[in-house]
């Protein structure tokens, strides 16, 4: 269900408790795909904070055996992985065919 | 006191100190957006500039400022973008984050000082949004379409690797782990990161994440960031530590240094107990086994007492060496200074009328060692002008693209130093005259190439110090001044008599009469009327002077002449009759007795007398200020000189060099004319302080052959003989 599933242009603390509430239902999906693509073209802002989240997401789905993949990442949120250590995030990530 | 009026109590007193700190940072982002015009593409400003917006946008996090908060982000960012090359930093972006300098400024200006509370109203909102819009429409990372299909991944070399490794370059450890209010105290470890890459090459950072909660037990609001990373600098331990600043508080920070013994290491993991995951991955990272780490915790055991640090004991850096202090501090130290001169002056008085020696002597001492903390004092206020020039760039080149010219400006002499209270009130009169030259003095590149001249116009600043003053000079090489203009506007405004033609440099000095503009049109930069009179006045109320030159065709130059200080200064005690006067010592050149044959002076009481073959203009003060007490028999010429002219004042005493405080003369006397304050003396008597430029125009004028027109004066004037000035001007 990738439609579903998509980063927001805006990535930082002050959305983050928000967005927190909307991905929690992505972990409770029904579905038994491996990997949860989001994806991620449409971020433009992003602090730590976003970054953070996003690694929970990870940390969260890994316990349940299943992988994030970001699809698409934009640039700003690519530099923002690097910068802060997390390209890891970045690892399974697909370009767009 | 409860924690929460501690803190309030803290903001109150750290708010001023962040105001002012922050505005330095605002000059110096301007300052260095402008030289990057200069110098494009230079890593270090760029870096520095970077930092500019962090530590503000930080600072202004601490006492909750979210308004320069989430503006200052966008510029923080925008920046970074162009320290990494990904923006290229045009003259429109220049132009664009000089604006958002302004914003920045107004946001601070709009923060209540007394109660840290912004009292903003929403009239720049708009301005700001458009301006936030146009940065991020600039910033690349919006439009990830533009960007190459494969960007370096992974967290091995960053996007700056290739960087030859310097021989001061060391590779630094670092973990950090934020507290857990690091968001909420406003601050953002993604900038702190970035930060730390303005200082050198972050050559790998990794993210912990085996402490961060999962999706559905995190508080997306609390921090939970954890890294390590090798940072390969030059800088020092300091200035590393200076990135965490405003985190050190509540995180917890391992900095390894470059030269590190493994001792070193071990020690700084058993120093960091709650954190030994930090440790371990710090040890993987630099490559140190972990018997080793052992090895060296049992043998640190031993040689604890004599093993040296190895880590740079960071040489104590610049900003130590400075305090800040509060202005009105130093005012108060300069005020008692005063009172201290005057009443080392009185006893010094007394003592002589004792006449004992042994007192005498000690008094002198005394006044020596006053002297000495007079200078040292006045000294504290000194501050360079190159600031106050530095604003002018920005001045220059906003206006210049204004009104379509091409300047160069050229600024020497930016650390010629003056009176703190100097340089703030000569800040308005020189932006005048800067933007005169620009929109007067300049013409546009066709214009100039018209007449053979270089497109792009030249306009420079220098200041210097000359006998006691300083000099400062704005000088353009655009048109000069047109006399025939001049003359033609004076004698339409009644200036000067139609069809007479004053000589040369009166007709410059024209210009400087209250509702003369020459300008055909009147543009919103000047040519309101309000101009040239105005900037002499503020110059004269600085008991200084303007000059002007200028040839037509080939520019103009105009000489302001200040005095050092305004507080206090060396004088020279003089005496007529009962009264006391004093000229400032810089400007006496000599005295001379006076021949028995000196010439009767005319009713003005001004004469002439022959000094070395010349002619030297003097003026009598007991006639000009008509001073009732009989002529002694022998008097005394004190030789002034205000720039390059020189003239004679006749006095009957001369009381030698007198440390001079000068105070204020009060309304009363505000239309007395060559005077320019007053003093106290050790005896408590009152001297006036003479105005040396304005006392020459007044033994100047009456020797000009045009004396006819003030003959009409009746000669009752002669008692008010400032007032008869008070008509010419």
């Amino acid at each position: 269900m990738p439609g579903n599933c998509a980063l927001p242009a805006e990535l930082t603390i002050y959305v983050a408790a928000e967005l927190r509430l909307q991905w929690l239902p992505w972990l409770a999906s029904e579905s038994t795909d491996e990997t949860l693509v989001v994806e991620a073209d449409a971020v433009v802002e992003v602090d730590a904070a976003g970054l953070q989240l996003l690694a929970s997401l990870a940390v969260a789905l890994q316990a349940r055996g299943r992988e994030l993949c970001l699809l698409d990442a934009s640039a700003a949120l690519r530099r923002a992985c690097e910068n802060l250590g997390m390209a890891d995030l970045l690892r399974p990530t697909v370009e767009a065919a | 006191m409860n924690k929460a009026a501690l803190d309030l109590k803290f903001m109150a007193d750290a708010l001023p100190v962040f105001m002012s700190e922050a505005r330095e940072q605002l000059a110096s982002l301007e300052s260095l957006l402008l030289e990057l015009e200069d110098t494009p593409g230079d890593r270090e400003l760029l870096d520095a500039l970077f930092r500019c917006a962090h530590t503000i946008k930080g600072s202004a996090g601490i006492f909750g400022l979210d308004r320069i908060v989430g503006f200052t982000h966008h510029v923080e960012n925008l920046l970074d973008q162009v320290r990494e090359g990904e923006v290229q930093l045009t003259p429109g972006l220049s132009t664009l984050l000089l604006k958002s300098v302004d914003q920045i400024r107004n946001l601070l200006a709009a923060v209540n000082a007394a109660s840290g509370m912004d009292m903003l109203d929403d009239a720049g909102e708009d301005e700001r949004a458009g301006i936030v819009a146009a940065l991020q429409a600039v910033s690349p990372a919006s439009a990830p379409s533009s960007v190459p299909a494969a960007p370096v991944l992974g967290a091995s070399p960053g996007p700056t690797s290739p960087i030859p490794v310097a021989s001061g370059v060391k590779r630094w450890h670092i973990a950090v782990r934020f507290g857990i209010d690091t968001y909420r105290n406003g601050m953002d470890p993604l900038a702190i990161v970035g930060y730390l890459r303005g200082l050198g090459n972050v050559a790998s950072i990794q993210f912990d994440r085996s402490t961060l909660p999962a999706l559905d037990r995190i508080d997306a609001e609390s921090c939970h960031i954890a890294v390590t990373l090798a940072l390969d600098t030059e800088a020092t331990l300091a200035e590393i530590e200076s990135a965490f600043s405003f985190v050190r508080d509540d995180c917890t920070l391992t900095i390894c240094p470059p030269a590190l013994s493994d001792s070193d290491l071990a020690h700084r993991i058993e120093a960091t107990p709650d954190n030994m995951r930090l440790g371990e991955i710090l040890q993987a990272q630099s490559g140190v086994a972990p018997q080793v780490v052992q090895a060296a915790l049992q043998r640190q055991q031993q040689q604890r007492d004599t093993a040296a640090p190895a880590h740079p004991t960071a040489s104590a850096p610049d900003e130590n060496r400075f305090i800040r202090v509060h202005a009105d501090r130093l005012d108060a130290v300069i005020n008692l200074l005063g009172e201290l001169v005057i009443a080392g002056a009185g006893a010094a008085l007394m003592a002589r009328q004792t006449k004992q020696r042994g007192l005498i002597e000690a008094n002198l001492q005394m006044a020596r060692l006053i002297e000495e903390i007079r200078n040292g004092t006045l000294q504290l206020r000194m501050v360079p002008i190159g600031e106050t020039f530095a604003r002018f760039r920005r001045v220059v080149r906003d206006t210049a693209s204004e009104l379509g010219k091409e300047v160069a400006l050229d600024i020497q002499g930016g650390e010629t130093e003056l009176d703190k209270s100097v340089v703030e009130r000569i800040a308005d009169p020189l932006m005048h005259l800067v933007r005169n030259a620009l929109d007067h003095g300049l013409e546009t590149p066709e214009q100039r190439q018209a007449s053979g001249k270089p497109a792009q116009g030249r306009l420079s600043l220098s200041a210097c110090h000359e006998s006691g003053h300083i000099v400062i000079r704005i000088a353009d090489d655009g048109r000069g001044i047109q006399r025939a203009k001049v003359l033609q506007r004076a004698w339409d405004r009644g200036l000067v008599e139609r069809g007479v033609t004053p000589p040369e440099t009166e007709l410059l000095n024209l210009i400087f009469e209250p509702g003369f503009s020459t300008a055909e049109k009147v543009t919103n930069l000047s040519g309101r009327g309000v101009g040239m009179d105005v900037v002499r006045r503020n110059i004269q109320g600085l008991r200084g002077s303007i000059g002007l030159h200028s040839v037509e065709g080939q520019g103009s130059r105009i000489e302001i002449r200040l005095p050092l200080t305004l507080a206090i200064i060396d004088g020279f005690l003089i005496g007529v009759g009962p009264s006391k006067f004093i000229f400032p010592l810089d400007t006496v050149v000599e005295v001379i007795e006076s021949q028995s044959a000196t010439p009767p002076a005319d009713a003005r009481g001004c004469s002439v007398v022959e000094l070395r073959g010349k002619v030297l203009p003097v003026v009598s003060l007991r006639h000009l200020y008509a001073l009732e007490s009989p002529a002694p028999e022998r008097v005394s010429i004190v030789v002034l000189k205000d720039g390059e002219r020189r003239f004679g004042v006749m006095v009957d005493q001369l009381l030698g060099q007198h440390q001079t405080v000068i105070k204020p003369l009060g309304r009363l006397f505000g239309s007395l004319r060559g005077m320019s304050g007053s003093s106290i003396l050790g005896n408590g008597e009152v001297a006036l302080i003479f105005d040396v430029p304005a006392l020459g125009q007044l033994a100047g004028q009456r020797s000009v052959p045009a004396a006819p027109l003030h003959r009409q004066d009746s000669p009752e004037h002669r008692v008010t003989a400032p007032s008869v000035e008070g008509q010419r001007t």
